[in-house]
Protein backbone atom coordinates (compact mmCIF):
# COMPACT_ATOMS: atom_id res chain seq x y z
CA UNK A 1 0.00 0.00 0.00
CA UNK A 2 1.98 3.28 -0.61
CA UNK A 3 1.39 4.75 1.92
CA UNK A 4 2.55 8.38 3.48
CA UNK A 5 5.14 7.20 5.92
CA UNK A 6 8.18 6.14 4.70
CA UNK A 7 9.38 2.56 6.93
CA UNK A 8 12.62 1.14 6.96
CA UNK A 9 11.65 -1.62 4.16
CA UNK A 10 10.09 0.61 2.09
CA UNK A 11 13.34 3.01 2.03
CA UNK A 12 15.85 -0.24 1.28
CA UNK A 13 13.39 -1.12 -1.69
CA UNK A 14 13.96 2.32 -2.98
CA UNK A 15 17.66 2.22 -2.21
CA UNK A 16 17.59 -1.40 -3.80
CA UNK A 17 15.59 0.37 -7.37
CA UNK A 18 17.63 3.06 -7.33
CA UNK A 19 21.22 0.58 -7.48
CA UNK A 20 19.50 -0.95 -10.14
CA UNK A 21 18.98 1.93 -12.45
CA UNK A 22 22.48 3.24 -11.60
CA UNK A 23 23.81 -0.06 -12.90
CA UNK A 24 21.53 -0.18 -15.88
CA UNK A 25 22.79 3.58 -16.23
CA UNK A 26 26.75 2.81 -16.01
CA UNK A 27 26.14 -0.36 -18.73
CA UNK A 28 24.21 1.83 -21.27
CA UNK A 29 27.15 4.31 -21.07
CA UNK A 30 29.90 1.98 -21.52
CA UNK A 31 28.32 0.42 -24.46
CA UNK A 32 25.33 1.51 -25.40
CA UNK A 33 24.89 -1.05 -29.00
CA UNK A 34 25.63 -4.09 -27.13
CA UNK A 35 23.24 -2.64 -23.95
CA UNK A 36 20.34 -2.39 -26.78
CA UNK A 37 20.92 -5.73 -28.69
CA UNK A 38 21.06 -7.36 -24.56
CA UNK A 39 17.48 -5.41 -24.49
CA UNK A 40 15.89 -6.60 -27.47
CA UNK A 41 17.12 -10.37 -26.47
CA UNK A 42 15.40 -9.73 -23.14
CA UNK A 43 12.52 -8.76 -24.15
CA UNK A 44 12.24 -11.31 -26.83
CA UNK A 45 12.32 -13.83 -23.61
CA UNK A 46 10.05 -11.33 -21.69
CA UNK A 47 7.45 -11.99 -24.44
CA UNK A 48 7.57 -16.38 -24.26
CA UNK A 49 7.19 -15.47 -20.53
CA UNK A 50 4.38 -12.98 -20.65
CA UNK A 51 2.47 -15.40 -22.54
CA UNK A 52 2.46 -18.05 -20.09
CA UNK A 53 2.22 -15.89 -17.49
CA UNK A 54 -1.17 -14.84 -18.75
CA UNK A 55 -2.27 -18.12 -17.81
CA UNK A 56 -1.84 -18.12 -14.93
CA UNK A 57 -3.13 -14.91 -14.22
CA UNK A 58 -6.23 -15.50 -16.33
CA UNK A 59 -7.12 -18.64 -14.08
CA UNK A 60 -6.32 -17.12 -11.31
CA UNK A 61 -8.51 -14.00 -11.64
CA UNK A 62 -11.20 -16.42 -12.14
CA UNK A 63 -10.73 -19.09 -9.31
CA UNK A 64 -8.18 -17.69 -6.99
CA UNK A 65 -6.02 -20.56 -7.76
CA UNK A 66 -2.37 -21.07 -9.25
CA UNK A 67 -2.64 -23.81 -11.85
CA UNK A 68 0.86 -25.36 -11.14
CA UNK A 69 0.02 -27.74 -14.26
CA UNK A 70 0.01 -24.51 -16.43
CA UNK A 71 3.77 -24.89 -17.25
CA UNK A 72 3.94 -29.04 -17.68
CA UNK A 73 0.31 -28.10 -19.96
CA UNK A 74 3.50 -25.31 -22.26
CA UNK A 75 6.06 -27.86 -22.09
CA UNK A 76 3.70 -31.05 -23.39
CA UNK A 77 2.07 -28.80 -26.14
CA UNK A 78 5.73 -27.40 -27.17
CA UNK A 79 6.81 -31.24 -27.41
CA UNK A 80 4.07 -32.21 -29.72
CA UNK A 81 4.84 -29.50 -32.10
CA UNK A 82 8.22 -31.00 -32.38
CA UNK A 83 6.63 -33.96 -33.63
CA UNK A 84 4.35 -32.20 -35.90
CA UNK A 85 7.07 -29.88 -37.40
CA UNK A 86 9.44 -33.31 -37.29
CA UNK A 87 7.33 -36.33 -37.80
CA UNK A 88 4.60 -35.08 -39.97
CA UNK A 89 6.23 -31.91 -42.36
CA UNK A 90 9.69 -33.74 -41.65
CA UNK A 91 11.04 -30.37 -41.32
CA UNK A 92 15.04 -29.08 -41.93
CA UNK A 93 17.09 -26.91 -42.34
CA UNK A 94 17.25 -27.17 -46.37
CA UNK A 95 12.91 -27.41 -46.29
CA UNK A 96 11.60 -24.93 -48.34
CA UNK A 97 9.64 -21.45 -46.88
CA UNK A 98 6.43 -22.51 -48.15
CA UNK A 99 6.51 -25.69 -46.05
CA UNK A 100 8.18 -24.47 -42.95
CA UNK A 101 5.21 -21.99 -42.99
CA UNK A 102 2.70 -24.69 -43.50
CA UNK A 103 4.11 -26.98 -40.93
CA UNK A 104 4.49 -23.84 -38.44
CA UNK A 105 0.87 -22.94 -38.27
CA UNK A 106 -0.14 -26.60 -38.73
CA UNK A 107 2.04 -27.30 -35.54
CA UNK A 108 0.60 -23.73 -33.90
CA UNK A 109 -2.81 -25.05 -34.52
CA UNK A 110 -2.66 -28.66 -32.54
CA UNK A 111 -0.25 -26.89 -30.16
CA UNK A 112 -3.34 -24.18 -28.95
CA UNK A 113 -6.39 -26.78 -29.54
CA UNK A 114 -4.14 -29.81 -27.40
CA UNK A 115 -2.95 -27.15 -24.12
CA UNK A 116 -6.87 -25.75 -24.01
CA UNK A 117 -8.50 -28.92 -24.30
CA UNK A 118 -6.06 -30.66 -21.80
CA UNK A 119 -6.42 -27.57 -19.14
CA UNK A 120 -10.25 -27.58 -19.72
CA UNK A 121 -10.06 -31.43 -19.04
CA UNK A 122 -7.65 -30.79 -16.02
CA UNK A 123 -10.49 -28.32 -14.46
CA UNK A 124 -12.89 -30.14 -15.34
CA UNK A 125 -11.28 -33.57 -13.48
CA UNK A 126 -9.59 -31.85 -10.77
CA UNK A 127 -10.73 -28.46 -9.48
CA UNK A 128 -14.16 -28.02 -10.09
CA UNK A 129 -15.24 -30.40 -7.48
CA UNK A 130 -12.90 -28.61 -4.79
CA UNK A 131 -14.24 -25.17 -5.86
CA UNK A 132 -16.08 -25.06 -2.18
CA UNK A 133 -13.25 -27.11 -0.24
CA UNK A 134 -10.51 -25.44 1.87
CA UNK A 135 -7.65 -23.80 -0.41
CA UNK A 136 -5.19 -26.16 0.29
CA UNK A 137 -7.35 -29.02 -1.72
CA UNK A 138 -7.37 -27.35 -4.47
CA UNK A 139 -3.32 -26.09 -4.31
CA UNK A 140 -2.02 -30.07 -3.75
CA UNK A 141 -4.09 -31.09 -6.31
CA UNK A 142 -2.69 -28.39 -8.74
CA UNK A 143 0.79 -29.56 -7.80
CA UNK A 144 -0.49 -33.24 -8.28
CA UNK A 145 -1.58 -31.93 -12.07
CA UNK A 146 1.41 -30.14 -12.84
CA UNK A 147 3.52 -33.89 -11.93
CA UNK A 148 0.72 -36.01 -13.75
CA UNK A 149 1.07 -33.64 -17.03
CA UNK A 150 4.59 -33.73 -16.41
CA UNK A 151 5.43 -37.76 -16.53
CA UNK A 152 2.72 -37.64 -19.55
CA UNK A 153 5.35 -35.95 -21.88
CA UNK A 154 8.11 -38.31 -19.93
CA UNK A 155 6.58 -41.03 -21.14
CA UNK A 156 6.12 -39.97 -24.54
CA UNK A 157 9.24 -38.76 -25.24
CA UNK A 158 11.32 -39.90 -22.34
CA UNK A 159 14.32 -37.59 -20.59
CA UNK A 160 16.05 -36.71 -23.76
CA UNK A 161 15.86 -32.66 -25.53
CA UNK A 162 13.57 -32.33 -28.70
CA UNK A 163 15.51 -30.62 -30.77
CA UNK A 164 14.26 -28.70 -34.27
CA UNK A 165 16.68 -27.19 -36.97
CA UNK A 166 16.36 -23.45 -36.68
CA UNK A 167 13.29 -22.72 -38.70
CA UNK A 168 13.23 -18.56 -38.08
CA UNK A 169 16.75 -17.86 -39.19
CA UNK A 170 18.85 -15.73 -36.61
CA UNK A 171 19.92 -13.56 -39.17
CA UNK A 172 19.94 -9.65 -38.43
CA UNK A 173 16.49 -7.88 -39.96
CA UNK A 174 18.18 -4.57 -39.63
CA UNK A 175 21.13 -3.20 -38.47
CA UNK A 176 21.99 0.06 -37.33
CA UNK A 177 25.74 0.28 -36.50
CA UNK A 178 26.23 -2.75 -34.15
CA UNK A 179 22.39 -3.02 -33.34
CA UNK A 180 20.45 -5.62 -34.74
CA UNK A 181 17.22 -6.86 -34.75
CA UNK A 182 17.28 -10.69 -35.85
CA UNK A 183 14.41 -12.65 -37.60
CA UNK A 184 13.72 -14.81 -34.41
CA UNK A 185 13.33 -12.40 -32.43
CA UNK A 186 11.23 -9.98 -35.00
CA UNK A 187 8.99 -12.94 -35.47
CA UNK A 188 8.50 -13.89 -31.92
CA UNK A 189 7.16 -10.27 -31.06
CA UNK A 190 4.80 -9.67 -33.87
CA UNK A 191 3.43 -12.98 -32.87
CA UNK A 192 3.25 -12.09 -29.20
CA UNK A 193 2.19 -8.37 -29.36
CA UNK A 194 -1.18 -9.15 -31.20
CA UNK A 195 -2.30 -11.56 -29.06
CA UNK A 196 -2.00 -9.55 -25.95
CA UNK A 197 -3.91 -6.99 -27.77
CA UNK A 198 -7.13 -8.98 -28.95
CA UNK A 199 -6.79 -10.60 -25.66
CA UNK A 200 -7.03 -7.56 -23.36
CA UNK A 201 -9.54 -6.56 -26.20
CA UNK A 202 -11.36 -9.98 -25.73
CA UNK A 203 -12.01 -9.47 -21.57
CA UNK A 204 -12.48 -6.02 -21.69
CA UNK A 205 -15.63 -5.62 -24.77
CA UNK A 206 -16.58 -8.99 -25.48
CA UNK A 207 -19.83 -10.99 -24.27
CA UNK A 208 -17.39 -13.80 -23.06
CA UNK A 209 -14.85 -11.25 -21.31
CA UNK A 210 -17.72 -9.49 -19.40
CA UNK A 211 -19.11 -12.88 -17.78
CA UNK A 212 -15.12 -13.75 -17.07
CA UNK A 213 -14.70 -10.48 -15.23
CA UNK A 214 -18.31 -10.86 -13.49
CA UNK A 215 -17.83 -14.30 -12.40
CA UNK A 216 -13.86 -13.31 -11.28
CA UNK A 217 -15.59 -10.61 -9.24
CA UNK A 218 -18.62 -12.66 -7.78
CA UNK A 219 -19.56 -16.30 -8.76
CA UNK A 220 -22.85 -16.62 -7.35
CA UNK A 221 -24.00 -12.97 -8.42
CA UNK A 222 -23.34 -14.12 -12.26
CA UNK A 223 -25.18 -16.64 -11.68
CA UNK A 224 -28.04 -14.73 -11.07
CA UNK A 225 -27.33 -12.60 -14.01
CA UNK A 226 -27.90 -15.79 -15.93
CA UNK A 227 -24.17 -16.29 -16.57
CA UNK A 228 -23.33 -20.07 -16.92
CA UNK A 229 -20.50 -20.27 -14.52
CA UNK A 230 -19.13 -23.85 -15.61
CA UNK A 231 -18.72 -22.42 -18.58
CA UNK A 232 -16.98 -19.12 -18.21
CA UNK A 233 -14.47 -21.10 -16.24
CA UNK A 234 -13.66 -23.73 -18.87
CA UNK A 235 -13.43 -21.23 -21.49
CA UNK A 236 -11.35 -18.94 -19.31
CA UNK A 237 -8.86 -22.60 -18.99
CA UNK A 238 -9.30 -22.83 -22.61
CA UNK A 239 -8.24 -19.34 -23.38
CA UNK A 240 -5.36 -20.05 -21.06
CA UNK A 241 -4.50 -23.59 -22.68
CA UNK A 242 -4.01 -22.18 -25.88
CA UNK A 243 -2.16 -19.32 -24.85
CA UNK A 244 0.54 -22.01 -23.21
CA UNK A 245 0.30 -23.79 -26.41
CA UNK A 246 1.34 -21.19 -28.38
CA UNK A 247 4.11 -19.83 -25.79
CA UNK A 248 5.25 -23.88 -26.50
CA UNK A 249 5.58 -23.32 -30.18
CA UNK A 250 7.06 -20.16 -30.09
CA UNK A 251 9.45 -21.13 -27.07
CA UNK A 252 10.48 -24.25 -29.53
CA UNK A 253 11.37 -22.06 -32.73
CA UNK A 254 12.99 -19.81 -30.53
CA UNK A 255 15.19 -21.94 -28.10
CA UNK A 256 15.15 -24.91 -30.78
CA UNK A 257 15.15 -27.37 -27.83
CA UNK A 258 12.71 -28.67 -25.12
CA UNK A 259 12.20 -31.61 -22.78
CA UNK A 260 9.21 -32.61 -20.50
CA UNK A 261 10.47 -30.65 -17.30
CA UNK A 262 11.30 -27.69 -19.08
CA UNK A 263 7.80 -26.25 -18.10
CA UNK A 264 8.87 -26.81 -14.55
CA UNK A 265 11.24 -23.81 -14.21
CA UNK A 266 9.60 -21.85 -16.50
CA UNK A 267 6.48 -22.19 -15.28
CA UNK A 268 7.48 -20.89 -12.00
CA UNK A 269 9.30 -17.61 -13.87
CA UNK A 270 6.04 -17.14 -15.52
CA UNK A 271 4.44 -17.13 -12.62
CA UNK A 272 6.72 -14.75 -10.54
CA UNK A 273 6.29 -12.93 -13.60
CA UNK A 274 2.35 -12.91 -12.87
CA UNK A 275 2.84 -12.01 -9.33
CA UNK A 276 5.44 -9.07 -9.90
CA UNK A 277 2.80 -7.49 -12.44
CA UNK A 278 0.04 -8.69 -9.74
CA UNK A 279 -1.86 -11.71 -10.00
CA UNK A 280 -4.92 -11.30 -12.10
CA UNK A 281 -4.27 -8.27 -13.78
CA UNK A 282 -3.65 -8.91 -17.53
CA UNK A 283 -1.61 -5.81 -18.38
CA UNK A 284 0.14 -6.83 -15.15
CA UNK A 285 1.70 -10.13 -16.31
CA UNK A 286 2.86 -9.10 -19.97
CA UNK A 287 4.67 -6.52 -17.74
CA UNK A 288 5.98 -8.80 -15.34
CA UNK A 289 6.97 -11.21 -18.40
CA UNK A 290 8.73 -8.55 -20.08
CA UNK A 291 10.63 -7.25 -17.02
CA UNK A 292 11.47 -10.88 -15.69
CA UNK A 293 12.84 -11.23 -19.50
CA UNK A 294 14.56 -8.04 -19.55
CA UNK A 295 16.33 -8.77 -15.88
CA UNK A 296 17.67 -12.26 -16.92
CA UNK A 297 19.41 -10.86 -19.76
CA UNK A 298 20.66 -8.11 -18.66
CA UNK A 299 22.11 -10.27 -15.80
CA UNK A 300 23.78 -12.60 -17.97
CA UNK A 301 24.27 -10.14 -21.24
CA UNK A 302 25.55 -7.02 -19.74
CA UNK A 303 29.37 -6.60 -18.79
CA UNK A 304 30.05 -4.23 -16.17
CA UNK A 305 29.09 -5.78 -12.43
CA UNK A 306 26.85 -8.19 -13.65
CA UNK A 307 25.93 -11.07 -11.02
CA UNK A 308 26.09 -13.41 -14.19
CA UNK A 309 24.09 -16.38 -15.31
CA UNK A 310 25.17 -18.67 -11.59
CA UNK A 311 22.88 -15.98 -9.85
CA UNK A 312 19.61 -15.31 -12.14
CA UNK A 313 17.40 -17.52 -10.33
CA UNK A 314 18.51 -16.41 -7.27
CA UNK A 315 18.08 -13.13 -8.74
CA UNK A 316 14.20 -14.21 -10.29
CA UNK A 317 13.29 -15.69 -6.84
CA UNK A 318 14.62 -12.51 -5.11
CA UNK A 319 12.50 -10.54 -6.83
CA UNK A 320 9.23 -12.49 -6.06
CA UNK A 321 10.31 -12.32 -2.14
CA UNK A 322 10.62 -8.86 -2.46
CA UNK A 323 7.05 -8.14 -4.44
CA UNK A 324 5.80 -10.49 -1.58
CA UNK A 325 7.09 -8.48 0.86
CA UNK A 326 7.16 -4.69 -0.16
CA UNK A 327 4.07 -4.70 -2.51
CA UNK A 328 2.31 -7.93 -2.36
CA UNK A 329 -0.31 -7.02 -5.10
CA UNK A 330 2.48 -6.37 -7.64
CA UNK A 331 3.07 -3.27 -9.55
CA UNK A 332 -0.49 -3.26 -11.31
CA UNK A 333 -2.77 -5.18 -9.06
CA UNK A 334 -5.54 -3.72 -7.11
CA UNK A 335 -6.05 -3.91 -3.90
CA UNK A 336 -9.54 -5.04 -3.31
CA UNK A 337 -10.94 -6.57 0.27
CA UNK A 338 -12.53 -9.21 -1.65
CA UNK A 339 -9.47 -10.37 -3.58
CA UNK A 340 -7.79 -12.61 -1.14
CA UNK B 1 -40.81 -17.78 21.58
CA UNK B 2 -43.63 -20.43 21.80
CA UNK B 3 -44.02 -22.81 18.82
CA UNK B 4 -45.90 -21.59 16.24
CA UNK B 5 -49.32 -22.61 15.25
CA UNK B 6 -50.28 -22.82 11.26
CA UNK B 7 -53.00 -20.63 10.63
CA UNK B 8 -53.30 -20.72 7.02
CA UNK B 9 -56.51 -18.43 6.30
CA UNK B 10 -55.70 -18.03 2.65
CA UNK B 11 -55.63 -21.68 0.97
CA UNK B 12 -52.22 -22.50 -0.30
CA UNK B 13 -53.53 -23.89 -3.81
CA UNK B 14 -55.85 -20.97 -4.58
CA UNK B 15 -56.55 -20.34 -8.22
CA UNK B 16 -57.52 -17.71 -10.30
CA UNK B 17 -60.67 -15.48 -9.50
CA UNK B 18 -60.34 -13.83 -5.90
CA UNK B 19 -58.64 -10.48 -7.81
CA UNK B 20 -54.81 -11.52 -8.24
CA UNK B 21 -54.00 -13.44 -10.73
CA UNK B 22 -53.38 -16.87 -11.33
CA UNK B 23 -49.98 -18.69 -9.89
CA UNK B 24 -46.76 -17.62 -11.87
CA UNK B 25 -44.51 -19.42 -9.13
CA UNK B 26 -44.88 -22.28 -6.92
CA UNK B 27 -43.06 -23.63 -4.61
CA UNK B 28 -44.39 -27.82 -3.15
CA UNK B 29 -42.07 -28.65 -0.36
CA UNK B 30 -38.78 -27.98 -0.86
CA UNK B 31 -36.03 -29.16 1.09
CA UNK B 32 -33.03 -27.74 0.94
CA UNK B 33 -29.88 -28.45 2.31
CA UNK B 34 -26.36 -26.61 3.01
CA UNK B 35 -24.06 -30.39 3.52
CA UNK B 36 -25.72 -32.00 6.18
CA UNK B 37 -27.57 -29.06 7.30
CA UNK B 38 -30.91 -29.08 6.48
CA UNK B 39 -31.71 -25.41 5.95
CA UNK B 40 -35.42 -25.52 4.44
CA UNK B 41 -37.62 -28.04 5.61
CA UNK B 42 -40.85 -28.51 3.64
CA UNK B 43 -41.84 -24.85 2.08
CA UNK B 44 -44.93 -24.57 0.28
CA UNK B 45 -45.55 -21.05 -0.85
CA UNK B 46 -46.69 -19.88 -4.16
CA UNK B 47 -46.46 -16.13 -5.81
CA UNK B 48 -49.39 -15.10 -8.35
CA UNK B 49 -49.35 -12.54 -11.20
CA UNK B 50 -49.52 -9.21 -10.23
CA UNK B 51 -48.82 -9.40 -6.46
CA UNK B 52 -46.43 -8.87 -3.87
CA UNK B 53 -45.84 -11.57 -1.77
CA UNK B 54 -43.48 -10.99 1.33
CA UNK B 55 -41.49 -13.81 2.89
CA UNK B 56 -40.69 -12.31 6.36
CA UNK B 57 -39.03 -13.86 9.86
CA UNK B 58 -36.14 -14.08 11.64
CA UNK B 59 -32.28 -14.25 10.67
CA UNK B 60 -31.26 -17.50 10.12
CA UNK B 61 -34.99 -18.52 9.26
CA UNK B 62 -34.16 -20.08 5.91
CA UNK B 63 -35.58 -16.86 3.63
CA UNK B 64 -32.46 -16.25 1.59
CA UNK B 65 -32.05 -20.30 1.34
CA UNK B 66 -35.41 -20.14 -0.26
CA UNK B 67 -35.02 -17.98 -2.64
CA UNK B 68 -31.38 -19.53 -3.45
CA UNK B 69 -33.59 -22.90 -4.33
CA UNK B 70 -35.81 -20.87 -6.42
CA UNK B 71 -33.19 -19.00 -8.25
CA UNK B 72 -31.14 -22.80 -9.07
CA UNK B 73 -28.50 -21.65 -6.73
CA UNK B 74 -29.00 -24.30 -4.41
CA UNK B 75 -30.82 -26.92 -5.75
CA UNK B 76 -33.96 -28.71 -3.46
CA UNK B 77 -33.44 -32.41 -2.42
CA UNK B 78 -36.82 -32.79 -2.32
CA UNK B 79 -40.38 -31.19 -3.75
CA UNK B 80 -41.03 -29.24 -6.60
CA UNK B 81 -40.43 -26.02 -7.69
CA UNK B 82 -42.70 -24.58 -11.01
CA UNK B 83 -42.52 -21.24 -12.85
CA UNK B 84 -45.22 -20.56 -15.07
CA UNK B 85 -46.34 -24.30 -15.10
CA UNK B 86 -42.94 -25.65 -16.00
CA UNK B 87 -41.05 -27.38 -14.18
CA UNK B 88 -37.73 -25.31 -12.58
CA UNK B 89 -36.44 -27.43 -9.42
CA UNK B 90 -33.21 -28.87 -11.61
CA UNK B 91 -32.72 -26.00 -13.75
CA UNK B 92 -29.24 -24.65 -13.56
CA UNK B 93 -29.79 -21.08 -11.71
CA UNK B 94 -28.40 -19.21 -15.57
CA UNK B 95 -30.90 -21.02 -17.15
CA UNK B 96 -33.41 -19.76 -14.28
CA UNK B 97 -32.95 -16.14 -15.11
CA UNK B 98 -33.40 -16.84 -18.90
CA UNK B 99 -36.69 -17.74 -18.39
CA UNK B 100 -37.75 -14.41 -16.35
CA UNK B 101 -36.59 -14.68 -12.63
CA UNK B 102 -34.30 -12.61 -11.43
CA UNK B 103 -33.07 -11.02 -8.18
CA UNK B 104 -31.51 -8.75 -5.95
CA UNK B 105 -29.50 -10.71 -3.54
CA UNK B 106 -28.87 -10.60 0.07
CA UNK B 107 -26.19 -7.99 0.17
CA UNK B 108 -26.52 -6.66 -2.97
CA UNK B 109 -23.40 -8.30 -3.90
CA UNK B 110 -22.47 -6.23 -6.99
CA UNK B 111 -19.67 -6.30 -9.17
CA UNK B 112 -17.42 -3.85 -7.26
CA UNK B 113 -14.80 -3.44 -9.68
CA UNK B 114 -17.15 -2.69 -12.55
CA UNK B 115 -19.00 0.46 -13.33
CA UNK B 116 -22.47 1.54 -12.43
CA UNK B 117 -23.02 1.32 -16.33
CA UNK B 118 -21.49 -2.17 -16.71
CA UNK B 119 -23.05 -3.69 -13.20
CA UNK B 120 -26.37 -2.78 -14.99
CA UNK B 121 -25.05 -4.35 -18.05
CA UNK B 122 -24.40 -7.88 -16.71
CA UNK B 123 -28.22 -7.97 -15.66
CA UNK B 124 -29.43 -8.00 -19.09
CA UNK B 125 -26.46 -10.64 -19.61
CA UNK B 126 -28.78 -12.98 -20.63
CA UNK B 127 -31.50 -11.25 -22.96
CA UNK B 128 -31.24 -11.35 -27.02
CA UNK B 129 -33.37 -8.62 -27.64
CA UNK B 130 -30.58 -6.53 -27.11
CA UNK B 131 -32.49 -3.44 -29.18
CA UNK B 132 -34.67 -3.13 -26.07
CA UNK B 133 -31.41 -2.15 -23.72
CA UNK B 134 -31.54 1.54 -24.03
CA UNK B 135 -35.21 1.36 -22.94
CA UNK B 136 -35.13 -0.75 -20.28
CA UNK B 137 -31.79 1.68 -19.20
CA UNK B 138 -34.31 4.43 -19.32
CA UNK B 139 -36.78 2.94 -16.98
CA UNK B 140 -34.02 1.74 -14.28
CA UNK B 141 -32.37 5.22 -14.52
CA UNK B 142 -35.79 6.77 -14.45
CA UNK B 143 -36.61 5.02 -11.16
CA UNK B 144 -33.38 6.03 -10.02
CA UNK B 145 -32.04 9.03 -11.24
CA UNK B 146 -28.98 9.10 -8.60
CA UNK B 147 -27.26 5.99 -10.49
CA UNK B 148 -27.54 8.00 -14.18
CA UNK B 149 -25.23 10.53 -12.68
CA UNK B 150 -23.06 7.62 -11.07
CA UNK B 151 -23.08 5.93 -14.38
CA UNK B 152 -19.60 5.74 -14.78
CA UNK B 153 -18.31 5.33 -11.15
CA UNK B 154 -17.08 2.28 -10.05
CA UNK B 155 -19.80 0.14 -7.83
CA UNK B 156 -17.64 -0.73 -5.12
CA UNK B 157 -17.25 2.79 -4.25
CA UNK B 158 -21.09 3.52 -3.85
CA UNK B 159 -22.81 4.21 -0.70
CA UNK B 160 -25.00 1.14 0.66
CA UNK B 161 -28.65 3.31 -0.53
CA UNK B 162 -27.13 3.47 -3.79
CA UNK B 163 -25.92 0.19 -4.24
CA UNK B 164 -29.00 -0.77 -3.36
CA UNK B 165 -30.29 0.95 -6.37
CA UNK B 166 -27.86 -0.58 -8.81
CA UNK B 167 -28.63 -4.16 -7.45
CA UNK B 168 -32.34 -3.36 -7.82
CA UNK B 169 -31.82 -1.88 -11.28
CA UNK B 170 -29.19 -4.68 -12.28
CA UNK B 171 -32.33 -7.44 -11.30
CA UNK B 172 -34.51 -4.69 -13.46
CA UNK B 173 -32.40 -4.99 -16.28
CA UNK B 174 -33.29 -8.96 -17.13
CA UNK B 175 -36.58 -8.23 -18.01
CA UNK B 176 -37.84 -10.21 -15.07
CA UNK B 177 -41.43 -11.89 -15.14
CA UNK B 178 -40.66 -12.69 -11.43
CA UNK B 179 -38.38 -9.87 -9.07
CA UNK B 180 -37.25 -11.65 -6.49
CA UNK B 181 -35.31 -9.27 -3.38
CA UNK B 182 -33.72 -10.52 -0.43
CA UNK B 183 -33.34 -7.73 1.79
CA UNK B 184 -33.49 -4.72 0.26
CA UNK B 185 -33.88 -2.51 2.68
CA UNK B 186 -30.80 -4.14 4.84
CA UNK B 187 -28.02 -1.78 6.96
CA UNK B 188 -29.99 1.37 5.13
CA UNK B 189 -31.03 4.75 6.67
CA UNK B 190 -34.63 5.33 7.25
CA UNK B 191 -35.16 7.75 4.49
CA UNK B 192 -33.32 5.20 1.93
CA UNK B 193 -35.89 2.99 3.28
CA UNK B 194 -38.77 4.47 2.62
CA UNK B 195 -37.54 6.00 -0.74
CA UNK B 196 -36.61 1.90 -1.91
CA UNK B 197 -40.41 0.66 -1.09
CA UNK B 198 -41.54 3.26 -2.55
CA UNK B 199 -39.74 1.97 -5.35
CA UNK B 200 -40.66 -1.30 -4.66
CA UNK B 201 -44.37 -0.49 -4.59
CA UNK B 202 -44.32 1.23 -8.49
CA UNK B 203 -42.34 -1.74 -10.28
CA UNK B 204 -44.84 -4.05 -9.43
CA UNK B 205 -47.59 -1.26 -10.67
CA UNK B 206 -45.87 -1.73 -13.50
CA UNK B 207 -46.82 -5.55 -13.53
CA UNK B 208 -44.06 -7.21 -12.33
CA UNK B 209 -44.84 -9.30 -9.19
CA UNK B 210 -42.53 -9.42 -6.64
CA UNK B 211 -41.37 -11.97 -3.89
CA UNK B 212 -40.00 -9.57 -1.20
CA UNK B 213 -37.68 -11.48 1.70
CA UNK B 214 -37.93 -8.79 4.38
CA UNK B 215 -36.42 -8.68 8.42
CA UNK B 216 -38.54 -5.49 8.24
CA UNK B 217 -41.60 -6.90 8.50
CA UNK B 218 -43.63 -3.77 9.45
CA UNK B 219 -42.75 -2.60 6.17
CA UNK B 220 -42.97 -5.19 4.32
CA UNK B 221 -46.40 -6.03 5.50
CA UNK B 222 -47.31 -2.66 4.22
CA UNK B 223 -46.68 -2.81 0.39
CA UNK B 224 -47.40 -6.66 0.47
CA UNK B 225 -50.46 -8.57 -0.85
CA UNK B 226 -49.90 -11.60 1.19
CA UNK B 227 -46.86 -12.78 3.10
CA UNK B 228 -45.22 -15.74 4.82
CA UNK B 229 -43.82 -16.12 8.28
CA UNK B 230 -40.78 -18.25 8.09
CA UNK B 231 -39.47 -20.33 11.04
CA UNK B 232 -36.48 -22.89 11.35
CA UNK B 233 -37.02 -23.85 7.65
CA UNK B 234 -40.73 -23.89 7.29
CA UNK B 235 -43.33 -21.66 6.63
CA UNK B 236 -44.85 -20.98 10.61
CA UNK B 237 -48.16 -18.83 9.21
CA UNK B 238 -49.25 -17.42 5.96
CA UNK B 239 -52.27 -14.63 5.50
CA UNK B 240 -52.73 -11.79 3.72
CA UNK B 241 -50.56 -9.16 4.83
CA UNK B 242 -53.14 -6.74 6.83
CA UNK B 243 -54.45 -9.48 8.52
CA UNK B 244 -50.60 -10.63 9.30
CA UNK B 245 -50.23 -6.91 10.65
CA UNK B 246 -52.66 -7.54 13.30
CA UNK B 247 -51.81 -10.86 14.10
CA UNK B 248 -51.12 -11.53 17.71
CA UNK B 249 -47.72 -13.67 17.35
CA UNK B 250 -46.58 -11.74 14.38
CA UNK B 251 -46.75 -8.21 16.33
CA UNK B 252 -45.02 -9.83 19.45
CA UNK B 253 -42.01 -12.21 17.57
CA UNK B 254 -41.60 -9.26 14.56
CA UNK B 255 -43.14 -6.28 14.65
CA UNK B 256 -41.45 -5.29 18.30
CA UNK B 257 -45.34 -4.22 19.41
CA UNK B 258 -46.15 -6.06 22.32
N1 LIG C 1 -23.46 -21.30 3.12
C1 LIG C 1 -24.04 -21.89 4.16
N2 LIG C 1 -23.49 -22.99 4.69
C2 LIG C 1 -24.07 -23.62 5.74
N3 LIG C 1 -25.20 -23.22 6.33
C3 LIG C 1 -25.80 -22.12 5.85
C4 LIG C 1 -25.25 -21.41 4.74
N4 LIG C 1 -26.05 -20.35 4.48
C5 LIG C 1 -27.03 -20.42 5.37
N5 LIG C 1 -26.89 -21.47 6.20
C6 LIG C 1 -27.80 -21.87 7.30
O1 LIG C 1 -29.08 -22.07 6.75
C7 LIG C 1 -30.06 -21.52 7.58
C8 LIG C 1 -30.90 -20.54 6.81
O2 LIG C 1 -30.10 -19.43 6.43
P1 LIG C 1 -30.64 -18.26 5.51
O3 LIG C 1 -31.43 -18.84 4.42
O4 LIG C 1 -29.49 -17.41 5.15
O5 LIG C 1 -31.59 -17.47 6.52
P2 LIG C 1 -32.23 -16.05 6.40
O6 LIG C 1 -32.05 -15.55 5.00
O7 LIG C 1 -33.67 -16.23 6.75
O8 LIG C 1 -31.55 -15.18 7.39
C9 LIG C 1 -29.34 -20.91 8.77
O9 LIG C 1 -29.38 -21.81 9.82
C10 LIG C 1 -27.94 -20.74 8.28
O10 LIG C 1 -27.03 -20.86 9.33
MG1 LIG D 1 -31.06 -13.93 4.40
Amino acid sequence: MPSGRPSLVGLLGLFFLLLIIVWLGVNFVKDPQEFINVFFVGLTRGAVYALIALGYTLVYGILQLINFAHGDVFALSGLIASSVLLSVFGVTTDSGAGLVIVAIAVALIVAMVLASTLNVTIEFVGYRRLRHAPRLAALITAIGMSFIVQNIALAIYDVDYQSIPRLIPNSSVLTIGEVALQWNKLFVLALTIPVLLALTWMVRETRHGKAMRATSQDRDASAMMGIDVNRTISFTFALAGSLAGAAGLLFLLYFTTMRYDTGFELGLIAFTAAVLGGIGNLTGAVLGGILIGLIQEFNEGLAWATPGGDWTRSIVFGILIAILVFRPSGLLGEQTPEGE
Amino acid sequence: MSTPETSTAVPVAAGDGDGAGGPILKVEGIHTYYGAIHAIKGVTLEVRKGEIVTLIGANGAGKSTTLRSINGLNRPREGRITFQGEDITNRPAHEVVAMGISQSPEGRRLFPRMSVLENLEMGAFQRTDRQNFGEDLDRVYDLFPRLAERKTQKAGTLSGGEQQMVAIGRALMARPKLLMLDEPSMGLAPIFVEKIFEIIVEINSQGTPILLVEQNALMALDVAKRGYVMETGQIAITDDADRLSENEQVKKAYLGIA
